[in-house]
């Protein structure tokens, strides 16, 4: 289509520069484009996008397929949106940081650490977010096992032993 | 001294213009500046009877002290904030005269009236949380900041008098009122300096409630607080009075009652630039307040005392 | 002088919601800052995946309390974007007018609590009397003050009619009279200027490096506004400016949102004056077919951004929201360090951290010496006779 040229170009330009770490590059539509990406390559491409002028990282969105656990870094030049997915194993879910490219996603990676249980190489340890101090460690809402029900039970039955 | 002279200075001390009529008058006067402030704010205002209640409802409330504060001295301070106002008004002329009149009591009631400023300090300090200090540290910031000009300020009418007694700096100008006319810039120089001894907006900054949450009183609490409060309300009639006494002519030559309603009138009057001062302007930095107050107030204060010199070379 | 570390919240009277910052002060300035944050966090990510698409769009409502309207805008665009519904035109410029009026209503908030935060009490109280105006217009559009819920999944709820509109457009030319004397105190009260000037400092490679949004990042010389870059709804058929300021300080933050206002007020007139005829909502099935969808939409604070999975039943596979005020966090700990403590607050409110209101109130007469409810035409009647008194009629409107 003659109006997705800057998409095309975006999208055929990644695919020159990282093949074979690129796959299933789409356009979905106007300012949209969407792609997967190997994990161990995240910082480099981001830091390569960033210099083509996608200055601007929106947010991270932590995700859970069942087998695989993942996110998307949105990225922006303003008006175009790239959606960068990475997915990692359930097993051992690891995705490096990114913050050597984008300082101001640390809340973003800790949001994928506290709720998905991801963990990010390379964030520097800190105060847990978003959750609070006293929520269980090891448990990780986001992820579609995890249930609110038996949680609430959990807690009802710590009640009733502490009393 | 003879009973006949006791009763009367027991009375003057005890119920006017002494402690009585301080507290009560200075809810009043509180009262007066919430309304007004409320009424150029587009507010209703709280009902007279409010100051009287917060005051009531404080009383009834625990009193906390904090483990690491020095108990005595945390719980006397609010009294003796409230003994040295009391005690400089024995030297302010109401009426025609002050009970205590000496030559150079304006000096020993500016420093009277410094011991309150010198207490919200102390109490900021022995409270030893963070924000009482910072709290403390800035009530002695602003001290050096206002008290200068506020004194160069004094200064100028007393020149003018020749005298540093309070009582007969205001029968001079009582007696010359076409003097009073130009004492305006010192006037006005007292006015905004008092504003800082009195601890209220544009200068709140010791205890900016959105910054500091309650400064140097954020650690007190029920009949402390509320001496200290009252201490403050008090503080205000004193310093109204005294501008009164030493730029306005107190009592215009009027003795007795009929000396009443002409202070009554003319403390209002200055509690209405106070509260105009406060609704007018937003809060400065305390750096900002010590530049203005050495930049601008301090040499206003200095032209005054500079055009009172020549004044009174020119009256002879 | 030694150092002192000074909590600043999660309670604390600046604050209108909980975060905290842990401020390191030499005497009055402060040599470090942290942000911590996650003191509220209510699970609305997770408890949306357990209801209907519709159910969503109520719980996402309640994200922020003025905001209300950007987040479900966000969300049904979303919505609707996956189930390819076309929206009708007169919905969209609903839609689009409720942004306005939620814009002007929450930067005469922010002015207000600005106002508050440098102790200019009389500021407040004045930008807050007249922000009742456009809360009256959102609650005769919509019935709430605060809440709209005035979009559905396909449309808007409520049609608006002609003596709405003339309503709202009265209401609106006297914000704009009041809003030119703001913008004159703003701009000309000394006390304002040495508050707000070269005070929370964000120079513009910071602000792009930080992440900003919004007001924040275009008082900083960004001209960041999704409303231009990516126009949404029908902004790309009105004409308004992207405002910009140079100065990188809580004062361009102050001009960027006043002047904002009066471009809002333009937009307002312009959608009331060429409101589209037709429906207000199509049907869209209940059931969503699998798929991705990002939408992004300029809310009062910046850029507010939302992500939707859908998996082929009536409920979402997975929702991520980022409110602009978490986008903006980020700066404010950079204009924090080395400023003064008497600062803080106004800096963290120059971001405008969203926070939440209430409605109608009970009144104790003590004449009568029992508790009245008042109604909200006697509230009004009260008001106006309140304020007649001092000069000023509103009852002309």
């Amino acid at each position: 289509m003659t109006e997705l040229i800057k998409e095309e170009k975006i999208k055929a330009a990644l695919e020159a520069k990282f093949p074979g770490v690129i796959s299933n590059a789409a356009v979905q539509r106007k300012n949209r484009v969407w792609l997967d990406a190997a994990p161990a390559a995240l910082p480099e491409i981001l830091a390569w996008l960033k210099a083509e002028g996608f200055e601007y990282l929106s947010t991270v969105t932590g995700f859970d397929e069942g087998e695989n656990l993942g996110a998307f870094y949105h990225v922006n030049n303003n008006s175009m949106v790239v959606n960068v997915k990475v997915n990692t194993p359930r097993a051992k879910p690891e995705i490096p940081s990114i913050l050597s490219v984008f300082p101001v996603a640390v809340s973003y990676e800790k949001e994928l650490e506290d709720t998905l249980g991801i963990k990010v190489l390379g964030l520097p340890p800190g105060r847990r977010y978003p959750l609070a101090e006293d929520f269980p460690v090891g448990q990780y809402p986001l992820r579609k096992d995890w249930k609110t029900e038996d949680y609430l039970a959990q807690q009802a039955a710590l009640k009733t032993e502490a009393k | 001294m003879t009973p006949d002279s006791i009763l009367p200075s027991l009375a003057y001390i005890t119920i006017f213009p002494g402690f009585l009529f301080l507290a009560v008058y200075g809810l009043y006067l509180q009262w007066v500046d919430r309304k007004l402030c409320a009424v150029m704010q587009n507010r209703m205002g709280p009902p007279l009877i409010q100051p009287l209640a917060d005051f009531i409802k404080l009383l009834a409330k625990e009193v906390i002290v904090p483990d690491a504060a020095d108990s005595r001295m945390f719980r006397l301070l609010p009294f003796f904030a409230m003994a040295a106002v009391m005690t400089a008004v024995i030297s302010i002329p109401v009426g025609a005269h002050a009970l205590c009149s000496f030559q150079g009591d304006m000096v020993v009631v500016i420093y009277l009236l410094t011991i309150p400023t010198v207490t919200f300090f102390l109490a900021g300090w022995s409270s030893t949380s963070p924000y009482a200090t910072v709290g403390a540290m800035r009530v002695l910031t602003q001290l050096f900041a206002y008290e200068v000009p506020l004194m160069l300020a004094l200064i100028g009418p007393a020149i003018l008098a020749g005298s540093w007694n309070l009582t007969e700096i205001s029968a001079f100008f009582a007696a010359k009122p076409y003097l009073i006319p130009t004492q305006l810039l010192g006037f006005l120089a007292g006015i905004i300096a008092l504003q800082g001894k009195l601890e209220r907006m544009p200068f709140d900054i010791p205890h900016a409630k959105n910054e500091i949450v309650g400064g140097q009183f954020t650690e007190y609490s029920g009949r402390l607080l509320a001496f200290f409060y009252l201490a403050i309300d008090m503080e205000l009639v004193v310093g109204a009075a005294l501008l009164n006494a030493v730029f306005l002519g107190g009592s215009l030559g009027l003795t007795g009652w009929a000396a009443i309603p002409v202070f009554l009138a003319k403390t209002l009057a200055i509690t209405f630039l106070l509260a105009l001062l406060k609704v007018l302007m937003a809060r400065i930095r305390i750096e900002q307040m010590v530049n203005f107050c050495w930049k601008y107030l301090a040499p206003a204060a200095i032209i005054q005392i500079l055009a009172d010199i020549v004044l009174k070379y020119k009256l002879g | 002088m030694s150092k002192i570390t000074i909590p600043l919240g999660p309670q604390h009277p600046a604050l209108k919601e909980p975060e905290n910052f842990m401020l390191v002060l030499e005497g009055e300035q402060i040599s470090g800052a942290t942000v911590n944050l996650g003191y509220n966090h209510r699970g609305m990510e997770k408890a949306a995946e357990s209801r209907t698409y519709l159910q969503t769009m109520y719980l996402l409502e309640r994200v922020c309390g003025i905001c209300s309207h950007s987040h479900t805008t966000t969300y049904i665009t979303n919505v609707e974007e996956l189930a390819k519904a076309e929206i009708p035109q007169r919905a969209l410029a609903i839609r689009t007018l409720i942004a306005e009026l939620e814009r002007v209503h929450s930067h005469l908030l922010w002015l207000g609590v600005a106002g508050y935060e440098m102790g200019f009490e009389t500021l407040f109280m004045y930008t807050w009397r007249d922000r009742e105006q456009v809360l009256d217009c959102l609650e005769l559009l919509s019935g709430n003050r605060v809440h709209y819920s005035m979009n559905t999944i396909g449309g808007v709820r409520r049609d608006i009619s002609i003596e709405q509109k003339a309503e709202v457009s009265r209401r609106i030319k006297f914000l704009e009279e009041r809003t030119r004397y703001y913008i004159k105190i703003g701009t000309e009260e000394p006390t304002v200027a040495a508050r707000t000037a070269n005070v929370g400092m964000l120079p513009p490679a910071v602000a792009l490096e930080r992440g900003a949004v919004g007001p924040t990042a275009r008082a900083s010389g960004i001209a960041r506004d999704v409303r231009k870059d990516e126009p949404y709804l029908i902004y790309d058929q009105l004409d308004f400016k992207l405002i910009t300021h140079n100065t990188n300080d809580v004062f361009g933050r102050l001009v960027v949102r006043v002047l904002e206002l009066v471009e809002s007020y333009k937009m307002i007139h312009q959608i009331l004056n060429n409101l589209p005829e037709g429906p207000i909502a199509v049907k869209v099935p209940m059931k969503i077919a699998p798929g991705e969808a990002v939408n992004r939409y300029e809310a009062p604070r910046g850029e507010d951004i939302h992500y939707l999975k859908s998996n082929g039943t009536d409920k979402p596979e997975r929702v991520k929201v980022r409110a602009p005020t978490l986008a903006n966090l980020q700066s404010v700990a950079y204009m924090l360090e080395g400023g003064w403590l008497a600062d803080v607050p106004l800096v963290i409110a120059a971001i405008d951290p969203c926070m939440s209101c209430t409605d109608r109130a009970s009144v104790w007469d003590p004449k009568k010496g029992k508790m009245a409810l008042y109604g909200w035409e006697e509230m009004r009647k009260l008001g106006i006779e309140h304020y007649k008194k001092r000069g000023v009629n509103f009852s002309g409107l």
